[in-house]
């Protein structure tokens, strides 16, 4: 097992305006092993990687590639030596085909330096049947692909490159389960090759299932290398953390009272389709349903944003017509979007100005924004959601993930909604942050709040929820309580029609 | 943990950082380049830093001055209206037509005043309908209407002119009040209006909002669709306004008046800050830039350059200015 490292970072540190971002970090990938990076938002992870695979020069520290002393200027020369980077957003161009994607910016050469397109898409097809995947025809546009299915695209690229390090940061992110089994059959093929895989991930399950060891950091500190089996979960955590916590979830009693919101046979094509639904105030129900299975499409008709064909919505027992997101927020519906950086915040503001956003009347008198009012909004929610940040003057863009989802909760929380729709709310985050919005949900739960919790982490949805609704192709087609529900029955009914696929996925891994 | 002493550092580090970031902001470098620009052509030409002369420009510059301040909301939302232009032609051949003694209304002037500035409101607010309800993008919505309400004007116009306005009627575009020429104080009046309600309402703030991210902003409630027509609606209405300001000024009506207005508008805030993009910018900015813009020309005039050279000067300034811009901005947004 003591093999030399293909890959050694020692000493590194990197300072940005305003934040050493990494203090004397190492780490070493060896051939053929599966290296998780473990780390809350902002403990220097990606940091770590970008400087791997080129985008930013450490300040200190050598890179080393098979004991040689190397120094990539940008990520061309990185991918010459053999480190290809699989990014949480997947570069691909959506109109070009698989082929063409896989060979971007060195396609195979004819006569006269013209694109070889036969000799391209022969070796994009067997660059594909080395990895086992069959469902991918390269000459499929990218755009018409499921995310799954991009993903396998961008490994089929790195390993054009003659990948001898990949570096896959947070890749199961967006994936459905099924997608998942999929990536770890594909990491493990390469694993077998010879390829040194520095993963990173939130979900510490992943790491027991597929990795060798594991490296944390914390605060930009290297804190330990170790072999994934000689630790536990709760070991990894207190490394990340530098505390011990005891309860992931910590769902808490609450008084569940009368109906907030009710929907009637809730019709928007072509993913909302006759959807029923009752929430209580006090009440925490989890959405549960694949990726594409109308969750978001339905909180978006609730809330206005996509507006109701029929159907009903009632509120507090009121018949209400919700036809934009702005009426939906004076009847006080709140909905944290899925995707912060496109839909929950306006990145390149202040920390402040968004806060308020959605609030700006409360805190203006008609039509000015009154500039105190604002700030002590900001400074409230910094403080009681623990948002690390300099002050309410913080552009959002340089905050941690974590912390820019509580941003945006914090936003939301400002409107003081009765009822609180969040899709998603900790993809993305950090194990603390995670805790943090978790209890924070259970909080708003007991002050009477009715919330409506959309997550595709199952452990999240059991863990929190008083009531557990599935939805599949636009229908709600399952309904637990806390006490019966399991992750066994909720999987079943997110895809019952998907048994074959299952097993054929068995089949690859 | 050694919070405490991190906090010192940070606020020290953040307080130099906020001087350095005030004098590298794109108005204050702006001044400075109007400043230097200004004594520079102050050796071109005696006559150039003279009061008489100085006020002299600002009637010249009101037309553009009004149009750039509705045009740098425009743009902050990511937008853009080309059709100003045609717009303030459209507007003074209606005020002329309208007014005409000799024509089919012979209408009270006052009258026609007000239908002029009717008019132009509801030319913007057909631009706002277009790119909101249809979905058409500003530029082409706008580049369409640039010819459409041009060629309403000269259909309407059949190529005359209209001279002959009561002498009352030139108080606005000849006339001075307290020492000052009468648009001077229409323009100033303007110029703290938008400023004020840019920095300091809900809707300044949904403006900028819509410029970085309109789908955040709809996630947060902001009308967005509504907001967008009330802009482009404001920039009809403004160059109505020039429209007005313009006839006055020179005594007479003609269709072909305002064309090529727009590009001087745009420059002029694109000039003073605000991003193509959209998402940042401020009326300061578009002030400086618009009276620049107009000491530029003059001053070059008066020291013997001449049009062509001027303008040749003038988009070297642009793009020195953008380029400027640019690399500050790459220099303080690397984080």
């Amino acid at each position: 097992m003591q093999e030399k490292p293909i890959l050694e970072l020692e000493h590194i540190s990197k300072r940005f305006p305003g934040v050493q971002a990494l203090t004397d970090a190492r780490m070493d990938v060896r051939a053929g092993e599966v290296h998780a990076l473990l780390g809350e938002n902002g403990a220097g992870k990606s940091t770590l990687i970008k400087i791997i695979s080129g985008v930013h020069k450490p300040d200190t520290g050598d890179l080393r590639m098979d004991g040689q002393r190397v120094v990539f200027n940008n990520p061309r020369e990185a991918q010459a030596k053999g480190v290809a980077t699989i990014y949480q957003e997947l570069s691909l161009y959506p109109e070009l085909t698989v082929a063409e994607n896989i060979f971007m910016g060195h396609a195979p050469r004819g006569l006269l330096g013209s694109v070889d397109w036969r000799a391209m898409r022969r070796r994009a097809e067997e660059i594909l049947l080395s990895l086992n995947i069959t469902d991918l025809g390269v000459d499929d546009k990218i755009g018409t692909l499921t995310v799954g299915k991009r993903q396998r695209v961008e490994i089929a690229k790195a390993l054009s490159f003659n990948a001898r390090i990949l570096i896959m940061d947070e890749p199961t992110a967006a994936l459905t389960e099924a997608d998942v089994q999929r990536l770890f059959g594909i990491v493990r093929l390469l694993r077998e090759r010879g390829v040194g895989i520095v993963y990173i991930s939130h979900r510490l399950e992943e790491v027991f299932t597929l990795a060798d060891r594991v490296t944390v950091l914390r605060d930009g500190h290297y804190v330990d290398t170790k072999a994934v089996r000689e630790v536990t979960s709760e070991q990894l955590i207190s490394m990340m953390v530098g505390r011990t916590i005891d309860n992931l979830f910590p769902k808490l009693p609450a008084q569940i009272g009368e109906p907030v919101l009710e929907v009637r046979n809730l019709w928007r094509k072509p993913l909302c389709k006759g959807v029923n639904l009752t929430l209580r105030a006090g009440e925490i129900v989890g959405l549960a349903g694949l990726v594409g299975s109308g969750r978001s499409e339905f909180a978006q008709t609730v809330f206005g944003f996509t507006p109701a064909q029929s159907g009903d919505i009632l509120i507090n027992g009121k018949r209400l017509d919700i036809r934009n997101p702005g009426e939906a927020m004076r009847h006080g519906i709140a909905y944290v979007p899925e995707d912060r950086g496109t839909q929950g915040l306006i990145r390149q503001m202040r920390l402040r100005e968004n806060v308020s956003l959605a609030v700006l009347r409360s805190v203006s008198h008609s039509g000015f924004i009154d500039n105190r009012a604002e700030h002590e909004l900001a400074d409230k929610s910094i403080g009681s959601l623990q948002i690390r940040a300099f002050s309410g003057e913080q552009v959002v863009n340089k905050l941690s993930g974590g912390n820019q989802q509580k941003v945006v909760v914090a936003k939301w929380l400002a409107a003081k909604p009765k009822i609180l729709i969040m899709d998603e709310p900790t993809r993305g985050v950090d194990v603390g942050a995670k805790a943090e919005i978790h209890r924070l949900i259970s909080e708003l739960a007991q002050q009477g709040i009715g919330v409506l919790m959309i997550s595709s982490e199952l452990p999240e949805v059991l863990g929190m929820s008083d009531r557990i609704v599935v939805m599949r192709e636009g229908e709600i087609v399952a309904e637990f309580s806390r006490e019966e529900a399991s992750q066994e029955k909720v999987v079943a009914a997110m895809m019952r029609d998907a048994h074959s696929a299952v097993s054929a996925q068995g089949a690859a891994t | 943990m050694t919070t405490t002493t991190h906090t010192t550092d940070d606020s020290q580090e953040q307080m130099s950082s906020r001087i350095r970031s005030f004098l590298l902001r794109q108005e204050v470098i702006l001044l400075i380049i109007s400043l230097l620009a200004v004594m520079f052509l102050a050796f071109g030409s005696d006559r150039f830093l003279t009061t008489d002369n100085l006020l002299n420009q600002g009637r010249l510059l009101t037309e553009i001055g009004l149009v750039a301040l509705s045009m740098t909301f425009i743009i902050i939302t990511g937008g853009i209206d080309l059709s100003v232009g045609s717009i303030l032609g459209l507007c003074a051949i209606i005020l002329g037509v309208m007014w005409d003694p000799n024509g089919a209304f012979a209408l009270p002037l006052e009258v026609a005043v007000v239908i002029c500035l009717l008019v132009g409101t509801l030319a913007g607010f057909v631009n706002g309908l277009i790119i909101v309800r249809l979905g058409v993008p500003p530029l082409i919505t706008t580049l369409a209407t640039l010819a459409l309400y041009r060629g309403l004007a000269e259909g309407i116009s059949q190529a005359r002119s209209v001279r002959g306005y009561p002498e009352e009627f030139y108080v606005l575009g000849q006339g001075e009040f307290l020492g000052v020429p009468t648009q001077l104080w229409v323009l100033l009046i303007f110029c703290i209006l938008t400023a004020v309600i840019l920095s300091r309402t809900i809707f300044g703030r949904a403006i900028y909002a819509i410029g970085n991210n309109e789908l955040g902003a709809r996630f947060s409630g902001v009308p967005v669709g509504r907001y967008k027509i009330m802009i482009y609606t404001f920039s009809g209405f403004m160059a109505a306004m020039a429209a007005w300001i313009f006839v006055s000024r020179v005594s007479t009506t003609r269709s072909d008046m305002g064309s090529g207005l727009e590009l001087d508008a745009i420059a002029a805030v694109v000039l003073g800050g605000t991003s193509i993009f959209g998402g940042s910018g401020s009326i300061i900015g578009t002030i400086i830039g618009f009276i620049l813009i107009q000491l530029l020309k003059n001053g070059l005039a008066l020291s013997g350059v001449t049009t062509d050279g001027t303008i040749v000067v003038i988009g070297t300034v642009l793009i020195l200015a953008i380029l400027i811009n640019n690399f500050i901005q790459r220099r303080s947004g690397n984080g």
